[in-house]
Formats: structure tokens, sequence, C-alpha cells
């Protein structure tokens, strides 16, 4: 008897709980086991088989798709962390002029979409590209930026601030007197910085790292501009998915276990090996800034400001070839309103759907994220754990593969999905659920609990004590979690491309679509619509995703 | 925790003393109903609480951090309970101003909790507990977050407030000064046990228990054999001293522990007898510690047995580093506990 009654305080957490774990379980691992048994399953569904793993992977061009994707993975880390990290100590500890603005600068490429940057490296140095047609001119020779080492400048100059602030942050919090110490035993400042500050720092930095790492492991949007015929793992089962035919779409199965396999390996080695490894050194001023002489300080200035605004050239040669007169493919330097004319022509269905899917799944994900959020700060137990781990999935989910997913869960059978908005908004929801749950738990943790019982012990209940007096206490994390959620869903392709259908098109998929044929001008058109759209609301909320999504990396 | 039992008197200032880990916190929001009871009930009066949520109790309680809700008003603060009871706005004004008179903070009400001193927070935190007129008031240690002399101060203010509203309160600190200032009684706790519940007088004068006699202030304990008894008050043997004892609950021959506090021990001045009804002791003295109005010393029985001692500061004239000294003691404040029975 006493076992199946459930504590007063107990009570909300649990049913909330519940109705969380009956969301993630019925969108997120319902169809994630859809993904994995369609890759067990013989083509026509009926029969239990492995071979479906043998028949992908004994043909030399997946292998290659999951060795390109890891290869691609592992250079873009190396180079992303390369960059960050003198840059991270640059911002923490030199003096540099403008810093503020060049750490506000240095976390855009977060929101802005890559595969926009992607498009944009294409126009400037693709083959047609502006950059390559004016060296060619010059009798410059300049090859191919198609394949590697696009994509990875592409995933550098976008995935950096995942090590850069997370760097930074450590950086700043570690007490100097440990610094002092070493130097008053008689170490050297460079001996100091590598025997004390580096070591550190390092867990913050590989956790950054390794997010980077699983980024460039699910990006669907920067191989699709740039790989032309090298095989990458998520377009390839996209493809796959898309082109097959029969009952089971057994072959992208295969592919989308791999890739979930990959992923999620990396998010376990993130989560319980580093976390436990970071240095707790709880200083409670920022370490001072170094003094150089002039020589360093220009050396770190323009090092800094060059990276971060190489970062930014992208967008805005995107933006500025957006007012230029395209003829089909071809750029004429002259200024035009043309581009924006047809876009608007054909794309103001499209634009409506993705500010209304942004909003939806900005709101809905703030509904489930901020209880989950609130559950897993308050509440100890092993589900608790499990509901975490859970919420969490999602980042280590290729959007390709849970779109994939989807279909295949709700396609057929008692409820049918596919087709409709819905399911869209549902994907974009789950996808961005970590954004609401991090950012809520992040602002929670400055929450005295004791706030609560005292609420609950001057006589409120504990459901009105949440919703009038905690929730208006998380307001800002609540509200810089829906922007990002917000941002990141208006310029969302990897899921869109699969499950969207004729009357309920994106921006992204008018200018994916414009990408593939000839429209060009669309094409920029769009992608600059998207960089105002993500643009706007990250700059008005500026101040709070600082205290709230970015602090947390 | 198990084996709890308490009655708690109308009216009575009850502190729950302990280190940190003893089960006082865990009994208090048992009370506050904060965490599950796995058996057993809690009542006030005729009415037993356990069973009923927390927000149903009508307990006031006072938290160690305050707790303070830093989006209201201080008005807003202490409204909030009687928001929750549905009093009429009317009936919320006059007793928020009476709450915030009750605490010496009239016309504090429209300020915002970031303007206000540790102190007044504290005050804020009792006003705002009180003013829904709990049948029961819990503090969990209210003070800890206070310099010393506020603490001081506040507790005495505390006392006060409890007494002129005569409010049953069960106070929750590790401070063993604190719980003797203003306690009615004392639980002291370890290990999710009650060691000795009694006044705070006979709590710190006749422990019950090694753990209690050494928790409650500094004290010595020696190590002794209980002497074979022929006439005359019981005697304990430590090294080839002996020290009377006026109670004694140990065989003949036992091992025992020996207590006495620092200020038990008086010094004998210059070839003085020791006081009427005082048993006396010799000693070298080590090292003396002037601390203002007392001297502390440590001294040496013979046998190389080390001693605490406190003494006045006009009685520490006497007290020179190395020289021997003769001290006095009432058998009575000897306090002698068994091996293995505490």
């Amino acid at each position: 008897m006493r076992a199946l009654t459930i504590a007063p305080l107990a009570r909300l957490p649990v049913a909330m709980g519940v109705a969380a774990f009956l969301f993630l379980g019925l969108f997120l691992l319902y169809p994630l086991w859809g993904v994995l048994s369609a890759s067990v399953l013989t083509p026509d569904g009926t029969a239990l088989t492995f071979g479906n793993y043998g028949r992908i992977l004994s043909r030399s061009f997946y292998r290659a798709s999951v060795a390109n994707t890891l290869m691609i993975g592992a250079l873009a880390t190396i180079t992303t962390t390369l960059i960050a990290v003198p840059l991270a100590f640059a911002i923490a500890r030199l003096d540099i002029p403008g810093k503020l603005l060049l750490i506000g600068l240095a976390a855009l490429p977060l929101v802005l979409p890559s595969f926009v940057g992607a498009y944009a490296l294409l126009l400037l140095f693709g083959r047609a590209g502006v950059v390559t047609q004016f060296l060619n001119s010059w009798g410059v020779p300049f090859g191919s930026i198609y394949g590697v080492p696009g994509i990875v400048a592409v995933y550098t100059l976008t995935l950096y601030p995942y090590v850069l602030l997370p760097t930074v942050a450590a950086l700043k919090a570690i007490d100097i007197s440990v610094e002092e110490a070493a130097q008053s035993l008689g170490s050297s400042p460079a001996r100091t910085f590598r025997t004390i500050t580096l070591p550190i720092v390092i867990p913050s930095v590989l956790s950054g790292a390794l997010l980077v790492l699983i980024e460039t492991l699910e990006n669907f949007g920067v191989p699709a501009v740039l790989a032309e015929d090298m095989p990458i793992l998520s377009v390839e089962t996209y493809k796959l998915f898309i082109g097959e035919t029969a009952a089971n779409p057994s072959a992208a199965g295969v592919l989308g276990v791999l890739l979930i396999v990959l992923t999620a390996s990396v998010l376990v080695i993130q989560r319980r090996y580093l976390a436990s490894r970071r240095f707790a050194t709880g200083a409670r001023v920022a370490p001072p800034v170094i003094r150089t002489g002039t020589g360093w300080r220009v050396v770190a200035t323009t090092y800094s400001w060059a990276v971060v605004l190489l970062a930014l050239v992208p967008f805005f040669a995107i933006v500025v070839l957006s007012f230029m007169e395209f003829r089909g493919p071809v750029l004429h330097a002259a200024f035009s309103l043309k581009n924006y004319v047809e876009l608007f022509a054909s794309a103001q269905r499209p634009l409506a759907n993705t500010l209304l899917f942004a909003t939806l799944a900005a709101g809905a994900a703030a509904f489930i994220g901020v209880p989950v959020g609130w559950i897993v700060v308050r509440t100890r137990s092993v589900w608790t754990g499990l509901l975490d781990v859970t919420a969490t999935l999602p980042f280590a989910v290729a959007g390709t593969i849970l779109a994939i997913g989807l279909v295949i869960a709700f396609n057929a059978g008692g409820l049918v999905l596919t087709g409709g908005w819905l399911i869209m908004v549902l994907a974009y929801t789950v996808r961005k659920l970590p954004f609401t749950v991090r950012a809520s738990s992040a602002i929670l943790h400055q929450i005295d609990p004791s706030l609560e019982e005292a609420s609950i012990s001057l006589g409120v209940s504990p459901l009105r004590t949440l919703l009038r007096l905690i929730v208006p206490l998380m307001l800002g994390g609540i509200v810089s979690g829906m922007v990002l959620t917000w941002v990141t869903v208006a310029s969302e392709l990897s899921s869109t491309v699969v499950l969207y259908s004729g009357p309920w098109r994106t921006l992204t998929i008018v200018m994916f679509q414009a990408l593939e044929g000839t429209g060009a001008g669309v094409a920029v058109a769009a992608a600059s619509l998207l960089i105002a759209i993500t643009l706007v609301p990250v700059l008005a909320a500026y101040r709070l995703l600082r205290r709230y999504e970015l602090s947390m990396l | 925790m198990r084996n709890i039992t308490l009655e708690i008197g109308n009216g009575e200032f009850f502190t729950l003393l302990g280190p940190s880990g003893c089960g006082k916190t865990t009994l208090l929001r048992m009370i506050a109903g904060f965490t599950e009871l796995d058996a057993g009930e809690i009542r006030i009066g005729d009415k037993r609480i356990d069973i009923l949520p927390p927000h149903r109790r009508n307990i006031g309680m006072v938290f160690q951090n305050y707790a303070i809700f830093p989006n209201l008003t201080v008005g807003g603060n202490i409204a909030y309970g009687l928001k929750a009871r549905k009093v009429g706005n009317a009936e919320i004004t006059t007793r928020v101003a009476d709450a915030l008179a009750l605490v010496r903070l009239q016309g504090y009400g429209e300020r915002w909790p970031h303007q206000l001193s540790g102190g007044q927070l504290q005050r804020v935190a009792i006003a705002r507990a009180l003013v829904i007129r709990p049948e029961v008031l819990l503090l969990d240690e209210p003070l800890s977050n206070l310099d010393a002399r506020l603490r001081v101060d506040m507790r005495a203010e505390i006392r006060e407030l409890q007494q002129r509203l005569n409010i049953t309160t069960v106070y929750v600190t590790h401070d063993q000064e604190e719980a003797l200032a203003v306690s009615r009684r004392i639980a002291v706790m370890q290990a999710g046990r009650i060691e000795q519940l009694d006044t705070p007088e006979i709590i710190y004068r006749k422990p019950t228990s090694l753990f209690v006699a050494q928790f409650m202030g500094t004290t010595n304990v020696l190590t002794g054999v209980v002497e074979r008894r022929t006439s005359g008050p019981a005697r304990v043997r430590i090294g080839p001293v002996e020290v009377e004892v006026a109670n004694l609950d140990a065989c003949e021959g036992e091992t025992v522990s020996v207590c006495i506090r620092p200020e038990a021990l008086q010094i004998v001045g210059g070839g003085q007898a020791a006081p009427a009804g005082m048993a006396r002791i010799e000693a070298t003295i080590g090292r003396v510690e002037f601390i203002g109005a007392l001297s502390r010393l440590d001294v040496e029985l013979a046998g190389g047995m080390a001693l605490k001692v406190a003494v006045l500061d006009d009685m520490a004239a006497f007290a020179k580093p190395g020289g021997s000294i003769v001290l006095a003691y009432d058998p009575a404040r000897v306090t002698v506990f068994r091996r293995g029975a505490s």
C-alpha cells in the first residue's frame, strides 16, 4: 500500500515527468526505434535480417561515406580548436580593443545557418565564384574548394564558437592565485601557462571540441551544398531514403543507425567523461589582463579581429550579392532588387510557413522543456537521470535521421502525420528541446530551492508555486531558450528536407531548391532573408542569450 | 533517523542541536513536510499533520538563506501567504503593516529585497512566517549567515518576539552557545538519534554522554580507573593522580572517561586552602593564553595528563609558565562516563 502512494510533493514532478516521457517516447524514441528496425528487416519488411548491413557495407561507396564523414569531422574539430584556443586566450587574458563587440560578433556564427555560409563560399570560391573568376582573369590558378577543403573551412568558421565560448569561460574562471602560486614557486609565465593554466582549461576545450565533432557528423546542409560527388553519411542517408521504393527503407536505416551510433558515442564521451573532469576553481573575480608589449598586442588584436570578421564575411557577402543581378547562375555587377521581387513573388507562403513553424516549435519546446528542466534540477532519481539523457539525445540525432524515423513511424497505422505541418513542428520541437531544457536548468540552478519551499510552506500549492513564482523568476532563461529555438528552427534544413510537402515548404527549402536548379538569384535573396530572420531576434535578445545559453556550452 | 519521540509544549522554545549531518534539519523538514516519513506520526495538538501536504500544514518556516522572493517587494513577500489564504485586501494591508512593525521594519514595505541588509532580510523572513499566524514556527539555522555581533543581537530579538507572541517554536542550530542562550529545552542530536533532551543548564552541567559533554563547549576528557571505595567520596585514579567524584555509576577497577570543564577548575592562590567542599589537585603550568576577560591555561598533571583551565583575569596573575599550581574543583562538576556506554 505504502509503495503505491506518491508523496504529495512528488506528485507534480511525477505527473510532468510521465507526460514528458510520453512525448519523448512517442516522437523521439519510437521514431528512432523505427530507423533501427528498418535496418534489420528485409526490404519488404517481413523478415528479420542483418543482411542489410552486409549489403551496404560491402559497397566501397558507403564505406567511403563513413570514412569521409569521420575524416572531415576530425579535421574540422582540429582546425576549430587550433583557431579558437588562442582566440579564447586573447579574449580572456589580453588587452584587445573592442573586446565586448568582438565577443558579441564571435557568438553570431552559432545561430547563422551554416549551409548559407557554405553557399556563400560556393558563390565566392566555386567554379563560377566571384573570387575564382577574378583570380582566373588575372591568370592566378585557383583550384576547387568543393569537397574536403570547402566543407572543413565552413565548419571551422561557423563552429569555432563552440570551442571559443567554454574556453573563454574556463580561462576567466581560473583563480589567479593558482598561477601566482606557481610563479612564486619559481615557474616562469610560459611554464605556468603550460603546466597550470592549460591543464585546467583542457576539459572545457575538449568538451567544446566534441560538440563540434557531433555537429559536423550530423550536419546535412553544408555537405549537401559543397560535397559534390563525395559521399557523406547524412547526405547519402537522405538520398537513399528518398530513392528507396521498397516498403521498408532498409538501406537508409542502416546508414541512419551508423550515424546515430557515431554521434551518440561522441555525446556519451562528452557528457560522462568530461563533465566530471572539469576543475572547479571558483574564482570570485576574473584574472587580470596580462600586460604585453605593443608587438604582441598588435598580433593578438589582428588575429582576433581577423578570425571573427572572416567568419562573418561569407554572410556579409551573401547580403551584398543579393542586391546584384543574376542571369541564371551568372553574376553581373549591377545593383538590383530583382532577386527579392522574384523571391516574394513565389515564396510568400514559405516565408509565412517558416515564421509560423518557428513560433509553434518555440512555444512547444518551452511548454515541454521548462517542466523537464525543472524536474531534472529539482528531483534526484534514476528516472530523472533517464529523462535528462533522453532530453539531451536530440543533440546527437541528425535531423535527417529523426525525420526519417518520424516518417517510418507515422506514415501508416493509427496516427498518420506525414504530409502535414504537424510532423514538421514535432520534429523541430524534439530537435530543439535541449535548448529550452538547458536554458531552464541553467537558470534554475541559480534559484534556491528554498524559495519554492518557502512558498509552499506559506500555503501555496506546488503547481501554483511553479506557475506563479518560479516561472516568472525563470523568464530570462525561458525567453533565451525560446529565441534560440525560434532562430534555429527558422533556418532548419536537415529534417525539413525529408518532411516537407507541397504547401508546407519553408524558406530553407526554397533556397535549397533554387540551389539545385538555376535560380541563384532567388537562393541568394532567400539566404539573405534567412540571415535577417535569425539575426534580428538574436540581437534583440542578445543579453539574455549570453547569460543563459552561450554560457552553458 | 529512528526512534525519535518528542513532545513540545505549547509556546515552548525548543531547539534541535547537533553537528552537521546529525538529522536535526531532516527532523525540522519532516515537521514542515518537505521530507517524507517512512513511519511514525507528527501531530500538532490533536491534528495529525504528517499526512497533509506541506502547503496545508499552516506552519511558519524561516529558512537558513531566508528564501526571500527576489521578484516581490518586502510587502509582497509578507503578503504572499495571506494572498494564498484569500485574505481580503484591506486586511492584508493592516496585517502586513503589523508584521513589519513587529520586526521593526516600519515603512520598508515598498522596498526591494536587494536593497536590504542580511539582518533586515532575516526580519522580513520572520515577519513573512509569522503573518500567516502559524500554529508552529520553525527556524532552520536562521542566524548562520549573519556576522557575529548581529547574530547575538538577532537571537535575543527572536527570543523576545517568541516570548511576546507565545508561539511554539522549533529552532535548529549547530551552535551550542546560541542554543543555550535562547532555548527552554534542547534536544542534542547525533547520527539520527536524540542524545539528550533537557533544559540548557542540565545539558551543560550534567551531560548524559561523552558526546554531549564534548559537543557542549570545551571540556577535558581524561582516562582513569575507578578506585576501590573504602570510605569518603568515590575516586578515580588518573595515572598517579586521584580525582574525587560526587556521582559514580561504575564498578571498581573499571576504566572510565572523566570529564571536567576548564572553568570548573579554579586556581588556589599562594598557600591558601581550597574552598569548602572543593577537592584539590596539583599541576605544572605549560602555556598561558591571555584572551581578555579570561586566561586559558594548558597545565600538566603528574604523570603527564594535559588539562585545559579557564580562569578569570584577576586569578591569572598566579599563572606563570613553568610554575607549579594548585587547582580546586567541585567533585559534583566532574562527570564520569563508562567506556562503551556512549
